[in-house]
């Protein structure tokens, strides 16, 4: 595992000398979005003058914002997104690789929607699925991929509104999940599906919550195991009793448990036909550098290198290269 | 009159489902040794090919090799109680732990292809079987939770069901873990 104070080195000597130049580029197209924002500015104020001073309608208040949407989206997809990705394919991919030289890095490339509906952590189904920064390779003896991942649920409510040709239903989209997917080979072969969930009934309610968490059978039969620091902070639901403790050895839980600490956010695991996913929801988008703060500052571009170094970490807290269960080595993906 | 009725006909419900509700643990309980036992027969099933490919490469250690074959054969006879299945399996986690370190002497042996599937294979169904084990543990607690609680305590004691016995490591495989005692000596 590299340290801070390797990437510290590889920062200086390989990093920044493209930093330098992306700076430049940054501070440039920066230059060019201020005027644009105080045109805008000053064209939403004048037109909200005319509005209240002739007494117009709110509602032509629609056209300064339209304009002022086109020119900032025009700035956005002409200057802003190739800034963007040139970042991500000169220090990203290079990032990436130091992490670990068995990695590849795809900007657009994300995990695809099948093993994020295999790993069966979230009931809805994702109808609006994307996402992009996938990462993906071997670490040892496993074979692991991640990406950031937005997943939506579109639902179709209410009643058909209007006549004829215009009929239309109303339509919602919830969020399920926004965060960094990751899949990995598991080190032991299993048919049965064990999930694993951040508890919240058993944290507010105790032995009640754990009740009510029987109950709720559409994740398998709820596994109570004898781990309590890992019960606290978890609830586990799996097709088999037997085949959910051979996934979540004594060992394992407690490294899960631990890995949990150190990320300090929620976590939702599954074992599904021997793979392990992990989803770790993030607000933040993974990989994109502000335009309003300096990109030559290491501590930036070390957060960048933690993030990676987290999940890329996962195969080693969560012990994955230990393969002393399986009769065969991992089988090459057919290309 | 009605409400007597009424009175006793909820007591007889409750006292009907309490009842179930502790047949259902108790059969849990059968249910996770019936577990053990599917594996421990996994087990038994894995040790002549095991035996097998480590004769010819194991001359000097035919000993340990005959035990397990005799301790295989007692585990194969019907009519074991729970108590001897559970002896029996400890014998024969001692001696196949004790094959195992054995082989650390025999190079060849252990770059043989077929070996080490078997020896995947036995390090598999040894996880499994302490899966199972941990499965019966919690579905012996749950059954001794019903037994001491109130209502249930009550019934149980009516219907003279007994607590049960954890699974627990024996003092041998204790021992194997003591690292302290072994520089001691």
């Amino acid at each position: 595992m590299k340290t801070s104070e390797d990437f510290a080195h590889y920062y200086e000597t390989d990093i920044k000398p493209d930093l330098m130049l992306l700076e430049e580029k940054r501070l440039h197209i920066k230059k060019k979005l201020m005027p644009l924002i105080f045109l805008c500015a000053a064209l939403l104020i004048v037109s909200l003058g005319l509005v209240a001073y002739f007494h117009i309608s709110i509602q032509w208040m629609m056209i300064p914002l339209l304009i002022c949407a086109v020119v900032i989206g025009g700035w956005y997809m002409t200057f802003y997104r190739q800034f963007l990705s040139q970042f991500k394919e000169q220090v990203i991919q290079k990032i990436v690789r130091f992490v670990d030289p068995g990695l590849t890095y795809a900007q657009t490339g994300c995990v695809p929607k099948s093993l994020f509906t295999e790993s069966r952590l979230f009931q809805d189904r994702a109808d609006r699925y994307e996402g992009d920064d996938l990462v993906s390779g071997t670490i040892g003896k496993t074979e692991i991929q991640f990406s950031e991942i937005n997943a939506k649920h579109v639902e179709t409510t209410g009643r058909e509104q209007g006549t004829g040709s215009q009929k239309k239903r109303k339509t919602e989209t919830y969020p399920i999940f926004k965060g960094l997917f990751f899949v990995a080979d598991f080190n032991k072969d299993f048919s049965h599906t064990t999930i694993v969930l951040p508890d919240k009934a058993e944290k507010l309610f105790g032995r009640i919550g754990q009740k009510l968490q029987g109950l709720n059978r559409s994740k398998g039969e709820l596994i109570q195991l004898e781990d309590p620091e890992f019960e606290k902070l978890f609830v586990v639901y799996g097709e088999d009793q037997i085949a959910a403790r051979y996934v979540l050895s004594t060992s394992l839980m407690q490294r899960i448990a631990d890995f949990r600490k150190r990320v300090g956010q929620d976590l939702f695991l599954s074992f599904v036909a021997s793979k392990l996913f992990v989803a770790i929801p993030y607000a933040k988008a993974l990989f994109e550098p502000s335009l309003f703060k300096t990109l030559v500052d290491i501590e930036n571009i070390k957060a960048y290198f933690q993030d990676l170094q987290l999940a890329v970490g996962i195969v080693e807290d969560l012990n994955l290269n230990t393969r002393i269960w399986k009769k065969e080595p991992p089988k090459e993906e057919a290309k | 009159m009605v409400g007597i009725a009424i009175a006793i006909a909820v007591v007889l419900v409750l006292l009907v489902l309490l009842f179930n509700s502790l047949v259902s643990k108790k059969n849990r309980v059968l249910n996770a040794f019936a577990g053990i036992d599917v594996l421990l027969k996994k087990r038994n099933d894995l040790i002549p090919n095991l035996i097998a490919s480590v004769k010819q490469y194991m001359q000097h250690e035919q000993g340990v090799l005959t035990r397990i074959t005799e301790i295989r054969t007692r585990a194969l006879e019907g009519g074991l109680s729970d108590d001897a299945k559970v002896e029996i399996d400890n014998e024969m986690v001692g001696a196949l732990r004790g094959l195992m370190v054995a082989v650390e002497n025999y190079p060849q042996l252990k770059a043989n292809e077929n070996f080490l599937q078997l020896q995947a294979a036995l390090n598999e169904v040894e996880e499994q079987i302490s899966a199972a084990r941990r499965n019966y543990n919690a579905t012996v607690l749950e059954y001794n939770n019903a037994l001491e609680m109130i209502p249930t305590n009550m019934i149980a004691a009516m219907m003279q069901y007994r607590t049960k016995m954890f699974f627990e490591a024996t003092e041998k495989e204790r021992a194997v873990v003591d690292v302290k005692s072994g520089f001691e000596s």
